[in-house]
């Protein structure tokens, strides 16, 4: 997605859905995971005949509400996409003038999806080559669609090719910038945009900022301190410029060296302290992994507001401490929706009993190691404080700071405004009214400046920047290849002093592209560039001339930076179709990816996988659970509607294996790895594959660790984890694990 | 000033009606319902069913609970008469009087009457039914009222805890006339979108 057009985030917004005339889901099930949200969907259905199309190898609650849907085999999203190109780019359907002007790149993806007749793509996929015709008729004619996706088409070992080629189906239809169309990415959980933007990740800096020393310094000056004592900081300077652990290999730092593991480099040394805040990491891939790594910790810190039941997990005895953490109705401060809307909250009640809110917990933790100072530093900038006030200050000295993503215009006191007057927006285009007339809700960024309306709606070039417009950004360069890579003519948002694509803008090029002239003291003020320019000269200007200070370019198929090019399909690493391996192998063995070596195609080729594990193993939600589930598991009322993990299992599967509903299942990973589940009948899987729930834990292959909680702490609900099972295998860019695709194999228990 | 104001007061007909179109069995009703009157977890005064679960085209999902009937079956085969039903016509009953003779569970169309389960001897205990949020017989809203019916909305002037959690807004609760409004609106906006000028002028004056 940033790859593609600039940012990596949800192009419309819930509501905006209501204005699609047809929605394809790759991959989401938002009637059990958004339920709240699926009601635009549904709205869109009712008001606009919208069609809703389901792409997924479950017959969901989702696909129950479709006009279409196909039951595709897991990790063959690819497929199924160059099968839509190719009959889009055959038939002419595609939107010839959007990809002349704003699209870099396409012929390679017409090359590409020549290679993917219909037949073809029916055999890959599964799915009926009739259906595919039907549906991508269907969605080429409905002007504007959306198309949704969520963990279906990220949770694969090539998940960051799926994220591009559904974006470039949209190029190709001419469905980007506009009311009802966009690509609809769903988040998974409450302020995952917020977390995503400040960067609670291990590549960049806050902001997307990256790791360069330029980062760094700009960090240091935001943040008020001294870059060089932020050097010293590192074991050595170099560390500072390295993408850290993920969360789903960390356990790697923990065991790498040890005989079969991964090679890790990590300044020569192992993980020895784990600390974790409101993470359930007892649900993610290769649990039993995730516990030796627990294990061999030497500390081991989890802050919950429930116990974290990665305590419950590990037989480390000594050095685990369990903090109680306080709830979000126990905080106030800013989160960020899944369109990049802010919200204010406001603190409901003080922290119950001993808990303490997260920020409190970080501040103690950083006085005792010696650098409160410096980490409150920042918020007293602004005015020159002596005392911050949080979390207004902590919220303006963000504000301040990130430029890229434009959050100028997200000062606490605008915030907490729109809180207080949500009833004065529009519920489908987010417009407000009445004393909030000219801001969309919660200031959907970029929100350039600080009277800036927000953007409801990114790349869209027919309303005018200051109130919400843009092209795609310029974040690639000018030209690739000898290709201009600006956006063509015609192609500026609306009332703007440039007509065609510009770069973005520079205190050297400021001049020039805005056709204005500076003032001495302007030009003495002004930033290096947009994204550090915090006397904010550049945004205002650009504001003044209808230009969008990260520029107008074109967005790009073609990614020359990343192993495929051009997103190219590749089979799992554990596949059933052996004989699609060969022909659609994995990549090349990645170094240092993350600080762990990976491997894909060595995995992928080490043994014919399918013949001892046969059936496909995808994993995901329920609706009354969320994440690792303990605090949902831990209520009366949640816990009685899936009080058991169980697994759903088509009939005709069950009975060859002589499994009976409601009896017991063993499940077998490559990995050598078992879970004993309750088998449930549902049709909603067809007979070459299962569905886990991966809301369980507290039973580890067979055994109960019911004993292992503190007292007073075991939810009213245990189960075996479904990520006992989930199997080896990482993005080859972002190293999210392969857990909508595995394979296992069953036995009656 | 109008001299003739109707002075017959025309009483609201309370009515539930879950739209299958919507609904997509997300259990907040149910939830909420189970949470607001602080049931005892074997007691479910609503539940949400799907039928044809997985199968492709038939599945559907609905949240069904006491449907407060007019003529209501289980009023006209209690044996102690504890049954009544108010003007506006929501169905309660009086725990002081229910036997727990369950003949109500059989009368009902809807499996609506819930028993405790955990009397001695198989026991079933009094009846526990959905009261639309409007309580009992005993004081509005005293603790007495609250222990043994759960929270009283309606005389709060709120919507039923369960039709207000609707994450899809399936499931509607009120006056027979509103609530076929909304229904109404919903049916007559099918296929039509938001309106974005004057009926016809796009046609006649262009967009």
């Amino acid at each position: 997605m940033a790859n593609t057009w600039g940012y990596g985030a949800m192009t419309n917004s819930l509501g905006d859905i209501q204005n699609s005339k047809a929605i394809i889901i790759f991959g989401a099930n938002p009637a059990v995971n958004h339920p709240v949200g699926f009601q635009h969907f549904l709205k869109a259905k009712e008001r606009n005949n919208a069609k809703i199309i389901v792409i997924d190898p479950r017959y969901t609650k989702t696909a129950a509400k479709a006009d279409y849907y196909a039951q595709i085999r897991p990790g063959t999203d690819i497929p199924f996409m160059y099968g839509m190109l190719n009959l889009i780019f055959k038939n002419g359907w595609h939107d010839e003038n959007f990809i002349k002007d704003r699209v870099y790149g396409m012929e390679d993806i017409m090359e590409e999806a020549k290679n993917w007749p219909i037949e073809r793509v029916a055999d890959v996929t599964g799915v009926d080559a009739d259906l595919i015709v039907q549906i991508t008729r269907h969605y080429a004619h409905q002007n504007p669609g959306t198309l949704v996706w969520a963990m279906g088409l990220t949770q694969h070992t090539n998940g960051s090719s799926n994220t591009r080629l559904a974006p470039i189906i949209q190029l190709a239809l001419g469905n980007m910038g506009k009311e009802g169309g966009g690509t609809n990415i769903l988040r998974g959980h409450d302020n995952v945009q917020g977390a995503t933007d400040m960067c609670c990740l291990s590549h960049t800096l806050p902001g997307y900022y990256g790791l360069s020393d330029g980062s760094w310094k700009y960090f240091a000056k935001s943040w008020n301190v001294d870059y060089e004592w932020l050097k010293g900081r590192f074991k050595s300077p170099e560390w500072m410029n390295k993408k850290g652990f993920t969360l789903s290999r960390w356990w790697s730092g923990v065991l790498g060296g040890n005989p079969g593991e991964d090679k890790i480099h990590n300044a020569g040394t192992n993980l020895k302290a784990l600390f974790v805040m409101a993470n359930g990491i007892t649900s993610t891939a290769q649990q039993k992994k995730v516990k030796e790594g627990l294990d061999n910790l030497e500390l081991l810190v989890l802050c919950d507001p429930f116990v974290n039941e990665a305590a419950i997990l590990t037989d480390k005895q000594d050095d685990v401490y369990i903090l109680p953490a306080a709830t979000q109705f126990e905080t106030s401060g800013s989160v960020t929706a899944t369109n990049r809307s802010a919200q204010w909250r406001t603190e409901i009640i003080k922290p119950m009993y001993e808990s303490k809110t997260d920020h409190d917990i970080l501040f103690d933790l950083a006085k005792r190691l010696g650098f409160y100072d410096q980490l409150t530093a920042g918020m007293l900038v602004r005015e020159d404080k002596k005392e911050y006030k949080w979390p207004e200050d902590a919220t303006d000295e963000i504000a301040r700071t990130i430029k890229t993503i434009g959050l100028t215009g997200w000062t606490a006191a605008r915030l907490k405004k729109h809180q207080e007057n949500w009833h004065m927006f529009d519920e489908i285009s987010m417009r407000g009214y009445g004393e909030m007339t000219g801001e969309y809700y919660g200031l959907p960024w970029p929100c350039w400046t600080e009277g800036h309306s927000g953007s409801p709606i990114l790349y869209n070039i027919n309303l005018p920047v200051k109130e919400g417009g843009m092209g795609f950004r310029n974040r690639f360069g000018l030209e690739h290849e000898g290709v201009d890579l600006l956006a063509g003519k015609g192609s500026a948002p609306k009332g703007s002093v440039a007509k065609d694509g510009y770069p973005e803008i520079t205190r050297d090029n400021i001049e020039e592209v805005l056709k204005i002239k500076l003032t001495a003291d302007e030009k003495k003020r002004i930033g290096k560039n947009w994204k550090v320019d915090t006397s904010n000269i550049i945004a205002e200007k650009c504001m003044e001339a209808g230009i969008a200070p990260y520029g107008n370019a074109k967005a790009r198929a073609v990614v020359w930076t990343f192993a495929d090019k051009i997103p190219l399909h590749r089979e799992p690493l554990h596949s059933p179709r052996q004989d699609l391996v060969k022909k659609y192998p994995s990549f090349a063995d990645k170094e240092n990816h993350y600080r762990v070596d990976t491997r894909y195609i060595s995995e992928q080729s080490e043994q014919n996988w399918s013949k001892d594990f046969p059936i496909n193993l995808v994993t995901g939600r329920l609706v009354n659970m969320n994440g690792a589930g303990m605090e949902n598991r831990a209520s009366k009322y949640l816990a009685k509607l899936s009080p058991e993990m169980f697994c759903d299992i088509n009939p005709d599967l069950a009975g060859r294996h002589g499994i009976r509903d409601g009896s017991m299942m063993w499940i077998h990973s490559p990995q050598g790895t078992k879970i004993k589940v309750k088998a449930k009948y549902s049709h909603s899987v067809s007979d070459d594959r299962i569905f886990l729930p991966f809301h369980f834990a507290g039973v580890m292959e067979g055994e109960s660790l019911l004993h292992k909680y503190p007292e007073g702490t075991a939810p009213y609900a245990i189960g075996e984890s479904a990520n006992t099972v989930t199997n080896y295998g990482y993005d080859i860019v972002t190293q999210i694990p392969e857990t909508k695709g595995g394979l296992c194999q069953i036995e009656r228990a | 000033m109008s001299s003739n104001l109707n002075t017959e007061v025309d009483f609201a007909r309370m009515k539930f009606y879950c739209d299958e179109n919507r609904c997509i069995h997300c259990d907040g009703c149910s939830v909420a319902c189970a949470e607001a009157h602080e049931l005892p977890a074997e007691i479910s005064r609503r539940k949400v069913v799907t039928v044809n679960e997985g199968k492709q085209g038939m599945e559907f999902s609905l949240s069904v609970a006491c449907m407060h009937c007019t003529d209501a079956p289980c009023e006209e085969v209690c044996p102690v008469d504890c049954f009544y039903i108010r003007t506006d016509g929501i169905v309660l009953h009086d725990k002081d009087k229910c036997i727990g003779c369950s003949y109500c569970l059989y009368a009902c169309p809807f499996g609506a009457p819930q028993f405790p389960s955990n009397g001695a001897f198989g026991t079933k205990g009094v009846m526990d039914k959905c009261t639309m949020c409007a309580g009992g017989p005993l004081e509005t809203n005293s603790e007495h009222e609250r222990e043994l019916y759960g929270q009283n909305r309606i005389s709060e002037g709120k919507v039923p805890v369960c039709a207000a959690m609707c994450s899809t807004k399936a499931l509607l609760v009120g006056d027979a006339e509103s609530v076929s409004n909304i229904f109404r609106e919903r049916v007559m906006a099918a296929g039509h979108g938001p309106q974005s000028s004057p009926y016809g002028w796009d046609k006649a004056y262009g967009k």
